[in-house]
């Protein structure tokens, strides 16, 4: 299919319609529980700057998961059933992103961004020409806030890794980090995945992306004098997230995220935002 | 180290002090500067400038206006031609505003 088709909601029936949703519940999973995690930072971070820095950037990544869920929606969910109100085993995000941080490890924080940022810019150039038109109109915007992110991880990165004591603490962080990354690329479920490589919703398959991303991830870390693991001999570790296997830190903190909801015996969300479509 | 942080609105603006920013290095002074100062106010450039390049004159170092009584400078000197023109209303309304906030009678 030529990467310029138009497919919308109505053209697909049911096996692409799994497809376009899982598609999305991976882009807006990931971004929303990193955001959330991003968050514990506040008022904790090293610095005043490094304290807003982050939450900024958690504000962004909150920000284009609310795009994301909008856009699934049109499946017929509504933002209560697709964030406050669904179980935990049916959230898909990579358990990178659901890790807790260490006592004190911002290099854990930074490093996390950074692995994750460059996963992130490079799912997103391959979603740039989706068929699927209402998440191919989305990702400029989304893509115009990711770079400072980027950046930032890798100033901090950068001047971490400058004295000795930093260096250790990123290579904790990377040893300890590295296996769960790799669980940015593991399928949901394979023969799902063919079909949104087949569809064109995206124009590079998870093991591309994968390879692209240690491309740029192996010989910028070594560059800053870190031993990265070797991915051939990293086994993913037993929950990778896509398929619903999370690990128990996973529990602890969607029990946390929706307490409020539960404890105030919510039955829906209050929208204080214009719906992304009319603005 | 901290770096003070100027904000211009929009082209041709004056750059307006707005804040600083703790940051080791240029670099990261220019990206904290761009996350605390241009993200909720309208920002067309920032300056981040290392306080320590910030010379300071004060009140006790510096005479600021002279000794002796200026207010013959003032255009509320001209305050007997009808009808004022357009500039004079406004500068003696603004020099007004300035004596009020001087506490001048």
């Amino acid at each position: 299919m030529a990467a310029t088709a138009d497919l919308a909601f109505e053209d697909l029936d049911d096996d692409e319609r799994e497809a376009v949703r899982t598609l999305l519940f991976r882009l807006a999973d990931d971004e929303y529980v990193t955001a959330e995690r991003y968050t514990e930072w506040q008022v904790r971070a090293p610095t005043l700057e490094s304290d807003l820095a982050l939450a900024n950037i958690a504000q962004d990544e909150l920000g284009h998961a609310r795009l994301w869920y909008d856009l699934l929606e049109d499946f017929g969910s509504e933002e209560r059933e697709l964030v406050w109100e669904r179980p935990p085993e049916a959230w898909h995000h990579a358990t990178l992103a659901e890790l807790p941080y260490e006592e004190g490890g911002w290099a854990d924080a930074v490093l996390r961004s950074y692995l994750y940022d460059v996963a992130e810019d490079l799912r997103l150039a391959a979603v740039e020409g989706s068929t699927y038109t209402r998440l191919r109109d989305r990702v400029e915007t989304v893509e115009n806030e990711e770079d400072y992110h980027l950046e930032h991880a890798q100033n901090w990165l950068e001047r971490l890794v400058d004295a000795d004591a930093g260096h250790d603490r990123v290579q904790a962080a990377l040893d300890r980090l590295f296996p769960y990354a790799l669980t940015l690329f593991a399928p949901a479920d394979p023969e799902v995945e063919a079909r949104i490589d087949e569809l064109g919703l995206r124009d590079r398959t998870l093991s591309e992306l994968r390879r692209d991303w240690l491309d740029r991830v192996v010989p910028y870390l070594e560059s800053l004098g870190l031993d990265v693991p070797d991915p051939g001999d990293t086994d993913l570790p037993s929950a990778v997230g896509r398929d619903g296997e999370h690990t128990d830190h996973w529990n602890d903190l969607h029990e946390e995220f929706t307490r409020t909801y539960r404890d105030l015996d919510r039955q829906g969300t209050v929208r204080i935002m214009p719906d992304p479509d009319d603005t | 180290m901290i770096w003070e942080v100027f904000r211009q609105e929009a082209a041709g603006d004056y750059h307006t002090h707005c804040g600083n920013v703790h940051a080791p290095d240029r670099e990261m002074a220019k990206q904290f500067a761009v996350i605390q100062h241009g993200r909720r106010k309208p920002a067309h450039s920032l300056w981040v400038v290392p306080q320590d390049e910030v010379a300071e004159v004060d009140e006790d170092e510096a005479d600021f206006g002279g000794s002796t009584d200026k207010s013959y400078r003032w255009a509320m000197t001209y305050n007997d031609v009808e009808p004022a023109a357009r500039e004079v209303a406004d500068s003696e309304a603004e020099q007004a505003e300035a004596g009020a906030d001087r506490g001048d009678s």
